[in-house]
């Protein structure tokens, strides 16, 4: 049974038309015009217990805006979410004390104190038992080496040190789902990998759900086998990551080297895309062709030197995804 | 949750204080200069005159040191703390727990209270008490109503504080917000001037606004101003006026709330 579902979700956020200049905002405050923001726009998808998914998407995709529907802290505008088996926000309490969440761009952690203190006031917020609060906190100081800072108040902390605390605090409770809100969003590649290291091991390990966003693909390619892609508020793509290329029907790069230049080749197995005399590119038809088609169809007689296949490179291949999702759209496996 | 995780907050609170040591030194500094400075003006008023509409000099530097929390006590730590969580929505951190904002900030700001009164508000009250002389209260029983007076006098003032920081989000500013409530604080709370030196109309308006509570009661319980009736019957006035004021913190709580979960703040 899926534990998390939305089901044609959309968020319209509606604010009030500001005027420039003093006028203006005098006029404003009369007006009722408002301008709309569609953040979330029909998205539906369900994870299942276990699963760790990425929300993939550019600034202002609306990947924040969905986790707070998923939390219960914003609710939607229409459409539904379940957390659970529950509407997230008319059970604010009762989720809140099964889900752990962290905003890479909001601390829940008490500035003044040292993080133990932190953790302590967890221990009562979630009513803890006094023996696993114990264990977990062991567990998570180790695999997360806080061992170092855990008694300095946050203040003197570093956003990497301060990013595990967060994350271990969000894990205390021993959620069933874990939500990140880029939770690697300004850390050093070193800091980025303890995390995604981190992550993937409590969703393999012990089974927590997690559901991250993030605008980089690493972090799901490091954590996540399923990807959830949005731009605009709408959903682009849902399934394996291995999946996308095929999804998005890219294609394979030839490069053929030749001796001399045999002049212009027409393929029928392959496309011509750019031509450069002893050097030319060309895109593979569909994923079923092979080197070998490509070569046959050639035939001999060229003065070929040397052949070379490129996959798509996967960050390429997101961002041509975007720049044409006009065209792609609904582009769906 | 548990109720427990409520106390642990107050503590947690307390404790967080003890690292800034040096501003308790500041602060009891700066309340000891005022209170002394009061007590000068006083003194001078007095000019050497026995006593002025029937109250005495030490009644006033008694008045002067027990008028409330309000002196005391640094409200604007609350509403700061309420106005910067709704401006920047990191209340929306506390949503995502399994908590009541409104409880975990009285839960909070009475442990900072209970900090200030060990840290300054006693040492303050001592030092005067020698130095100046402090009188003691008209009886045993005005003297042990004091406490709930200056509980209720804490909890309004707290409530106010509550108030105008959610305002803030509505308002989007705290800062003027706090010129708002002192204001209205110095002239009707009687912490400047007791009401019993107020024209008669004014005094009993001011007498009836929950303001009265927060300085000119307790200290006046005190002093024995009030008879045991009256004494009585204000706590009532003063309990009933808190009991609409955490309505309407409540009330507009929920207001908020509402807005944050629709308009995301
Ligand atoms: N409280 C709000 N009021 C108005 N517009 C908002 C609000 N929150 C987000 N938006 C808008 O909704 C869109 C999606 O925002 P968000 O979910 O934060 O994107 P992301 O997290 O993917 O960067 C953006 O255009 C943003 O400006
Ligand atoms: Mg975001």
């Amino acid at each position: 049974m899926a534990i998390i579902a939305a089901s044609s979700v959309e968020k319209i956020f509606r604010q009030p038309k500001r005027q420039s200049g003093f006028g203006g905002a005098l006029r404003s405050l009369f007006s009722r015009e408002h301008t709309e923001v569609r953040a979330v726009d029909g998205i539906s998808f369900a994870i299942e217990g276990g699963e760790a998914a990425g929300y993939l998407g550019p600034n202002g995709a609306g990947k924040s805006t969905m986790i707070k529907m998923m939390t219960g802290i914003l609710v939607p505008s229409s459409g539904t979410v379940e957390v659970l088996g529950r509407e997230p926000h008319s059970n604010r309490i009762t989720n809140a004390a099964e889900i752990g969440v962290v905003f890479g761009q909001r601390s829940q952690l008490w500035w003044d104190l040292p993080v133990r203190d932190s953790f302590d006031l967890n221990r009562h917020i979630y009513d803890i038992p006094a023996s696993r609060f114990a264990d977990n906190l062991a567990r998570l100081t180790s695999m997360l080496d806080m061992a170092g800072y855990i008694d300095r108040p946050v203040r003197q902390l570093s956003l990497g040190q301060r990013m595990r605390a967060e994350i271990a605090m969000a894990l205390l409770h021993d959620p069933k789902i874990l939500f990140l809100d880029e939770p690697t969003i300004g850390l050093d590649v070193v800091a980025k990998d303890v995390v995604r290291k981190f992550l993937a091991e409590v969703n393999r390990e012990r089974g927590t759900t997690i559901i991250l966003t993030t605008h980089d693909l690493v972090d799901i390619e490091e954590i996540c086998p399923r990807l959830i892609m949005v731009d605009d508020g709408k959903l682009l793509f849902d399934g394996e990551l291995r999946h996308l290329r095929t999804a998005l029907g890219s294609r394979r790069r030839l490069k053929l080297e030749f001796g001399t230049d045999p002049g212009a080749i027409t393929l029928k197995t392959a496309q011509l895309v750019t031509d450069e005399g002893l050097a030319k590119h060309f895109l593979l038809e569909s994923q079923q062709t092979s080197i070998l088609d490509v070569l046959t169809e050639l035939g001999s007689g060229h003065d070929l030197k040397d052949v070379k296949l490129e996959e798509p490179n996967i960050e390429e291949v997101i961002r041509t995804f975007y720049q044409n999702k006009p065209a792609l759209a609904g582009a769906r496996p | 949750m548990r109720a427990a995780s409520y106390p642990a907050f107050a503590l947690t609170a307390f404790q967080s204080r003890l690292v800034y040591r040096n501003q308790v030194w500041a602060s009891a500094f700066g309340d000891l200069v005022s209170i002394f400075a009061r007590i000068a003006i006083l003194t001078a008023a007095f000019a050497g005159a026995a006593q002025v509409d029937g109250i005495t000099l030490p009644e006033m530097v008694t008045y002067a040191l027990l008028s409330g929390p309000l002196l005391y006590w640094e409200y604007s730590r609350v509403l700061y703390d309420v106005g910067d969580a709704v401006r920047t929505g990191d209340v929306a951190v506390f949503l995502l727990k399994p908590l009541h904002y409104p409880s975990y900030l009285l839960s909070t700001h009475s442990g900072h209270f209970a900090f200030e009164c060990v840290a300054i508000v006693v040492p303050v009250a001592l030092i005067v008490g020698f130095t100046v002389g402090l009188l003691p209260p008209a009886s045993l029983f005005h003297g042990l109503m004091f406490f709930p007076y200056w509980a209720v006098s804490w909890l309004i003032l707290f409530i106010l504080a509550c108030l105008c920081g959610l305002l803030a989000f509505w308002l989007l500013t705290a800062f003027s917000l706090e010129w708002f409530l002192m204001a209205i604080m110095s002239l009707f709370s009687g912490a400047i001037i007791p009401l019993w030196f107020l024209p008669t109309p004014l005094a009993t308006l001011f007498g009836y606004l929950p303001f009265a509570w927060i300085s000119y009661y307790p200290a006046a319980v005190y002093l024995g101003k009030l008879d045991v009736t009256a004494t009585w019957l204000h706590l009532g006035i003063g309990l009933f006026w808190l009991t609409v004021l955490s309505a309407a913190v409540l009330a507009l709580w929920a207001k908020a709330r509402h807005r944050l979960i629709v308009q995301g703040g």
